[in-house]
């Protein structure tokens, strides 16, 4: 066994999410740390990962024992304003779905929130709705 | 002075009884010792008397399970299903990692709670009752 590879974890859960909106119909995708400028009236996604604190889950210290890692994946969606709710919720429904109670490479997704639609967006211009789905990895060592 | 935490702790099993092997993932032990108290009180006296009995010891092992079957942890977890059970299963629970202190015991597995709770970790906790001499290394 060995510790946790948190950019692994990472990868796995912003993998999943670039694979599936690639897919017809495509719909841009950025991640933490990169720029994107976009297009006026067209919609994209953000996704941020982030790790909350570990926590104690077997006995031993560092040979033969267990961590819980938590993490949270949030998921903004943003579509043309003034046209309505369907197009942006089409979109959260291909997340949704894509993340909800599922276990893939050891990372256990809990269920998802949302999409929840936010009062205004950031950046503005767009309608924007929210997919937030909280997941833990159990570290072995 | 030195202090312990829990995460210092660890269990090993035999069901043979012979050559303790690793427990995987416990997550806890406890061990309660019981000595009973015999009376020695006499007619005329002002104050109760009383001495040590038979020490007896219970507890519990609590550990995550893991399908392990490699190691002793499936037989441990499965122990409480044997058609006869002679309380020589051997027990040794440490306090912390060095291997020095523990404490070491024959026993007779009483129970086994396994439990499935949703959004958390599948959970087995083992019971049991001491046979014979129980060593406190600690």
């Amino acid at each position: 066994m060995a510790a946790a590879d948190l950019n692994a974890i990472r990868a796995t859960v912003e993998g999943r999410l670039a694979t599936e909106l690639a897919g017809s119909p495509a719909i841009p995708v950025v991640f933490h740390n990169m720029a994107y400028e976009p297009t006026p009236n067209s919609s994209f996604v953000q996704c941020l990962v982030s790790f909350g604190a570990s926590e104690y889950l077997g006995q031993g210290l560092t040979t033969n024992s267990q961590n819980r890692i938590v993490g949270l994946v949030v998921i903004s969606i943003f579509s043309a304003k003034g046209v309505g709710p369907g197009a942006n919720f089409t979109i959260g429904k291909r997340i949704r779905d894509l993340y909800n109670r599922v276990i893939v490479s050891g990372v256990y997704f809990d269920a998802a929130t949302g999409p929840q639609a936010l009062l205004s967006a950031a950046p503005e211009g767009y309608f924007q709705t929210q997919v937030r789905v909280t997941f833990e990895f159990i570290e072995e060592l | 002075m030195a202090f312990f935490r829990g995460e210092e702790g660890s269990v090993k099993f035999d069901d043979a009884g012979s050559s303790a092997a690793a427990i995987t993932s416990t997550r806890s032990w406890s061990l309660t010792i019981d000595k009973e108290v015999l009376e020695t009180t006499v007619m005329g006296d002002t104050y109760g008397g009383n001495v040590g009995g038979i020490v007896t010891g219970s507890g519990s092992v609590e550990l995550m399970y893991t399908a392990s079957s490699g190691d002793e942890t499936a037989a441990f977890v499965d122990h409480i299903n044997t058609a006869t059970d002679e309380g020589t299963a051997l027990f040794e629970l440490f306090l912390d990692t060095s291997g020095a202190k523990k404490i070491s015991f024959d026993a007779v597995v009483t129970s086994a709670d396994l439990t499935a709770t949703v959004g958390e970790i599948e959970v087995v906790t083992v019971n049991f009752t001491t046979n014979g001499t129980i060593t406190t290394a600690i």
